[in-house]
């Protein structure tokens, strides 16, 4: 193997040159010290949400396997709400798209979504008709689509599933049981590594701008894909299946956990960089604003309007209350466009998605 | 479909092109050159020319994001591929500044983005993925029959990506990527325990290959790389493995066909987060540029000494292609267009367009 030996390799000057676009304005050694207290207070925050997935979904797997030994409507009832939290605690943290989530394609077993052609359906179906119940290796040896939130939601929520002893059956509850434990050991390891790979996260300049990247990648998906695409504000029709959680209707609950998590993960490590950056004012309107349409989907729900967007697409009041969240989520995106500004950042292209 | 024994009859039976001369290379073309790339912007997905003599363009609209193209010797062709899972390949007329012809995959293929014409620009070879067994392949098309199939070669592997001729005019250097993937789950990679990378040489006309070189790491996606006059090939990687740990980003094969792996400084290997794009191999000077999104860095390097000359802070920087001069033509995600010297100073932007460049320019 042969060592490349540089010549004028240019080192600490060249990653600081980085932080001057990112940071336009100020000193280089205060850039500096911004952009590795936001990496510290970001490695922190982003493994606080990733313990609370890991202890969550665990609790989901305990349950499964206790509902699983003795089904009973209660242990049914907490079940969902089990599968709900983890799912919502998957949400708070999904916006980081780098780092151990990229290993073994982690992201895409804890969610498949999109699913355009229902295999998440048709993996579920397959799994149902077979003569005995996978155990957790079959689910990590089978696609992603039967991996994830999105296969246990079927099994919980879809119309095939609606007979109250459905799940109860030793196909349909090995089945929803192995999952849970698969994502179990998914989302350990998902902590585990995240701790393995502090040092690095920490010590590497450049994830500073992959992180600000992803939280605003995270906005625009939000806007775009999660709202606009499924409520029709994006040129082409409403369909109500393009939304995520369809099946359970808890596609609004779920965007309400993302913007949670960016709150809590997201904006302690935004805060020294736009301090930095003399962009106070513009953190505080981030900040309020991130409340404020958390607010607004805690009354959604509150209201019992339903998180659904099917149901939204049929009932004008609630359209215009989604309306209303599309609002919010399309300033806060606005808003991210206004931080890469005032960072002098763009979001990457090929950074990002190349190939 | 043709199998390889059929497909070999058929290039004994005068498909070859066996003692044409070597590669011509396009871009050592004096100025009023073209530089062809795929681009998006507020119109969506596009195809650019553009001069960078005069800094005149032209852009085609196309349903998908594209990847790479490759220029027809002889001709005023270039095609351009859709990236993967695509099922396109786009011909365009440079002359007519038009889509004049369009090449689909094929049942149960699609295409990963890159490719490479025959030196008489009779045959076009784009790398593929025979869907229903994830086994990657090269689909060869008959250029001067209308891009009609003429047939398969199985590479032995999965996940080949870009594809560049030899010198030789006989043979192809393939990265093969390992990575399977299925266009029923988008671009989602469907098998990072179990890769097996390889960058090959492969006969174009038997289908036999000749040279398999594994990189040192069952996860270091061999992806990207550029061929010298010389036959010194040199491939960029894309590790997939924990993003803590370091490995090679960078590989040799010298014209005698030894395989070495390149080492960068350990602080800049870190930076480049595990992902070169474009690779590009200067036919005037001994130097090759690398371009490496992730880190927002081009690095230089002199092959002959496999020695780092500099790296250069350049924001998602994406494709590179030779100016003939010794130097290079760098694109970034971000809408400029840069000219960097093969002598190690800085990048100067030439251009920005409302767009973004994809991570290759031909």
């Amino acid at each position: 193997m042969h060592q490349l030996t540089p010549i004028a390799f240019p080192g600490r000057r060249g990653r600081a040159g980085l932080l001057a676009l990112m940071m336009a304005g100020g000193a280089p050694a205060a850039m500096a010290d911004a952009s590795s207290t936001a990496r510290g207070l970001w490695h922190e925050a982003i493994g606080e949400g990733y313990a609370e997935l890991e202890r969550d979904t665990r609790r989901l797997a305990e349950q499964a396997a206790d509902y699983c030994h003795a089904p009973s409507p209660e242990g049914r009832a907490s079940l969902e709400s089990l599968w709900r939290d983890a799912y919502q605690a998957w949400q708070a943290v999904r916006f980081v798209n780098f780092g151990p989530i990229e290993q073994q394609s982690r992201g895409w077993q804890l969610q498949f979504w999109p699913d355009r052609k229902n295999l998440v359906g048709q993996k579920a179906s397959i799994w149902l008709k077979a003569d005995t119940p996978p155990n957790r290796q079959s689910i990590a040896d089978d696609s992603v689509a039967i991996q994830g939130f999105p296969a246990l939601e079927y099994l919980l929520f879809d119309d095939r599933m609606n007979s109250p002893d459905a799940l109860a059956a030793p196909q349909a509850c090995g089945l929803f049981s192995a999952i849970t434990r698969h994502l179990e050991t998914t989302t350990h390891q998902l902590h585990d590594d995240w701790q393995a790979f502090g040092d690095h996260y920490r010590e590497t300049d450049t994830y500073t701008q992959a992180t600000l990247e992803a939280g605003l990648q995270a906005l625009e998906t939000m806007e775009t894909k999660r709202l606009a695409a499924p409520l029709g504000l994006s040129g082409k029709p409403a369909n109500a299946y393009l939304a995520e959680a369809w099946r359970s209707r808890q596609s609004v609950l779920l965007i309400g956990a993302s913007l949670a998590g960016l709150e809590q993960a997201y904006l302690p490590g935004l805060r020294p960089l736009l301090h930095q950056a003399d962009q106070e004012g513009l953190y505080d309107d981030v900040a309020a604003r991130l409340h404020q349409a958390q607010a607004g989907i805690n009354e959604i729900v509150g209201d019992d309007i339903e998180g659904g967007i099917a149901h939204a697409l049929e009932d004008p009041a609630a359209f215009s209350t989604l309306q209303g969240l599309y609002i919010d989520v399309s300033q806060l995106n606005w808003m991210g466009r206004e931080i890469a500004s005032a960072l002098g950042i763009a979001r990457g292209f090929n950074a990002t998605d190349g190939d | 479909m043709w199998h390889r024994r059929e497909f070999l009859k058929a290039a004994l039976a005068g498909l070859g092109s066996l003692g044409l001369p070597p590669l011509g290379w396009a871009q050592s073309e004096p100025r009023g050159a073209w530089l062809w790339s795929a681009v998006d912007d507020a119109q969506g997905h596009q195809l650019i020319g553009y001069q960078p003599a005069t800094g005149s363009h032209f852009r085609v609209s196309v349903p998908e994001r594209c990847h790479s193209g490759c220029r027809r010797p002889g001709h005023s062709q270039i095609a351009l591929f859709a990236r993967r899972p695509g099922r396109s390949i786009h011909v365009l007329d440079g002359i007519e500044q038009r889509e004049t012809a369009r090449i689909e995959a094929g049942p149960d293929h699609h295409f990963y983005g890159h490719g490479a014409y025959s030196p008489d620009g009779r045959h076009l070879y784009a790398t593929a993925n025979r869907i229903e067994d994830g086994a990657g392949v090269i689909r060869v098309f008959a250029a001067d029959d209308g891009y009609t199939l003429e047939g398969d070669i199985d590479l032995a592997g999965t996940g080949p990506h870009e594809l560049r001729l030899m010198p030789d005019g006989q043979t192809l250097m393939v990265g093969l990527g390992g990575i399977r993937t299925h266009p029923d789950y988008g671009r989602v990679k469907l098998n990072l325990d179990d890769m097996a990378p390889a960058l090959l040489r492969v006969d174009r006309t038997s289908g036999e290959i000749l040279e398999r070189h594994a990189p040192s790491h069952h996860q270091l996606s061999c992806r990207h790389l550029d061929v010298a006059p010389d036959g010194g090939v040199l491939a960029g990687y894309q590790f997939q493995g924990p993003a803590w740990e370091r490995h090679p980003l960078l590989a040799y094969r010298d014209p005698r066909g030894e395989f070495t792996e390149l080492v960068l400084p350990d602080d800049l290997t870190d930076e480049l987060r595990h992902y070169i794009a474009s690779v590009a191999m200067a036919p005037d000077a001994a130097r090759a540029l690398i371009t490496a999104p992730r880190g927002h860095r081009v690095l230089l390097v002199d092959r002959d000494e496999k020695r780092l000359i500099t790296s250069h802070h350049l924001p998602d920087a994406a494709g590179a292609l030779p100016d003939g001069r010794g130097g290079f033509w760098v694109s970034s995600g971000h809408g400029a267009l840069y000219s960097v010297p093969g002598d190690g100073s800085p990048p100067r932007r030439i251009d920005r367009l409302d767009l973004s460049w994809d991570n290759h320019l031909s």
